[in-house]
């Protein structure tokens, strides 16, 4: 079976006037926004987009689906058409945008890097579902052992979390709740994490945990459950424990 | 390369965009305008005192003013205002020590339906009190 989709699509070229433009295209009914977007492109060769995977581990597709964030990769047609005449694919915000749903991602994967490190995930099922145990995963001195597994990032930076953030719209340099989540997690003793200090320093600085204003979006938005909201708190709360304990004498760990 | 950024004005209006947003950006939003009002609310407060310095007749007619049923609303407002704003930013404190992360959708709603049932208590005080 086959579909008929109405789907409105941002446009923008440098040097003109951004606009939507409503393509319609036929998919099968158990397609996904990401096969839509690329039935545009076979009309429109000249629609500029991202995409990779196709099973929401590479975060490239990320774009707003009818206003709000989402990997469109993962999203039914189907769900998206839901009450709805059409379906809007516009490019995320708060980046630069280079040209219809492609935006700059150079200075996100920036304050990526500043942690340091990957993202990992705390529990990976198995192959029959089973969560791995944390002694499969760390070694007795709690540092990352081989992992059983091939696919240990939690976050895929996908930016959807920085598109959702109320605050990053008016706080370029904000650090972002990826960038935070990515210093919260890299922080944990897990991970025996030499910088620890510095990790805190950078998360403590003026574009850091303080500009959050909890409005949690980045959480609801987030396609992979990191809970970067939940990060950006446990830092503060960390900051603040450590800021009582040295205004009464405690030295610094 | 060139690219496209949006105005800030634009960029700002986002902080009032709540469609199809969550519970926490409606928080946000909520924060937003009422601590605007409340800034607003000072400096009319401060303008209204100022007329005390301008003898009785001015107070008196300051007075019967605020008296009249559409200044009382404004009461509500300023009343609803300070509920929320003062409640919210207790769940954001609270948040912010790491206390009821997970639970602050629920607590959200909890303080806003205290504000509501606070201001509508307080709005029969000041209308019919």
């Amino acid at each position: 079976m086959a579909i008929e989709v109405p789907a409105k699509v941002f446009r923008y070229r440098p040097g003109a006037a951004p606009r939507h433009e409503t393509y319609r295209v036929t998919v099968p009914d158990d397609a996904t926004v990401i096969d839509a977007i690329e039935a545009v492109w076979r009309q429109v060769n000249t629609l500029m987009f991202r995409h990779a995977c196709h099973h929401a581990s590479c975060g490239a597709c990320a774009v707003r689906v009818n206003g709000y964030e989402k990997l469109p990769c993962i999203v039914p047609v189907k769900e998206a058409l839901a009450g709805r005449a059409e379906i809007v694919v516009e490019p995320l915000r708060n980046f630069p945008l280079i040209g219809d749903l492609v935006v700059d991602v150079a200075g996100f994967f920036q304050k990526q890097a500043a942690s340091g490190m990957v993202i990992t995930r705390e529990a990976e099922a198995t192959l029959d579902g089973r969560p791995y145990q944390r002694s499969e995963t760390f070694d007795d001195e709690g540092k990352l052992g081989e992992r059983p597994y091939t696919r240990f990032e939690n976050c895929i930076e996908c930016g959807i979390c920085l598109s959702a953030c109320p605050t990053m719209a008016a706080a370029d340099k904000f650090f972002g709740p990826a960038g935070l989540a990515a210093i919260y997690r890299a922080t944990r003793p897990a991970d025996g994490a030499q910088n620890k200090s510095l990790l805190l320093a950078l998360a403590d600085g003026e574009q850091g945990v303080w500009r959050c204003h909890s409005a949690f979006e980045c959480t609801e938005a987030c396609p992979q459950s990191v809970d970067p909201a939940g990060a950006i708190m446990a830092l503060r709360r960390e900051l603040i424990a450590r800021k009582l304990k040295r205004l009464f004498g405690a030295r610094e760990r | 390369m060139a690219v496209l950024r949006d105005s800030k004005l634009k960029r700002i209006l986002q902080w009032g965009d709540v469609r199809r947003r969550k519970p926490g950006m409606w928080a946000y939003a909520l924060n937003r305008v009422t601590g605007l009002g409340l800034v607003v609310y000072l400096y009319l407060h401060l303008v209204v005192l100022s007329w005390l310095a301008q003898g009785p007749e001015a107070w008196e007619a300051f007075v019967a003013l605020a008296k009249t049923p559409p200044f009382l609303a404004l009461d509500v407002v300023l009343l609803a205002g300070l509920l929320i704003h003062g409640l919210n930013g207790l769940r954001v404190t609270l948040n912010g020590f790491g206390i009821g992360v997970r639970a602050q959708k629920p607590l959200f709603i909890a303080l806003m339906v205290i504000a509501a049932v606070a201001s509508i208590v307080g709005g029969a005080a000041i209308f019919f009190q």
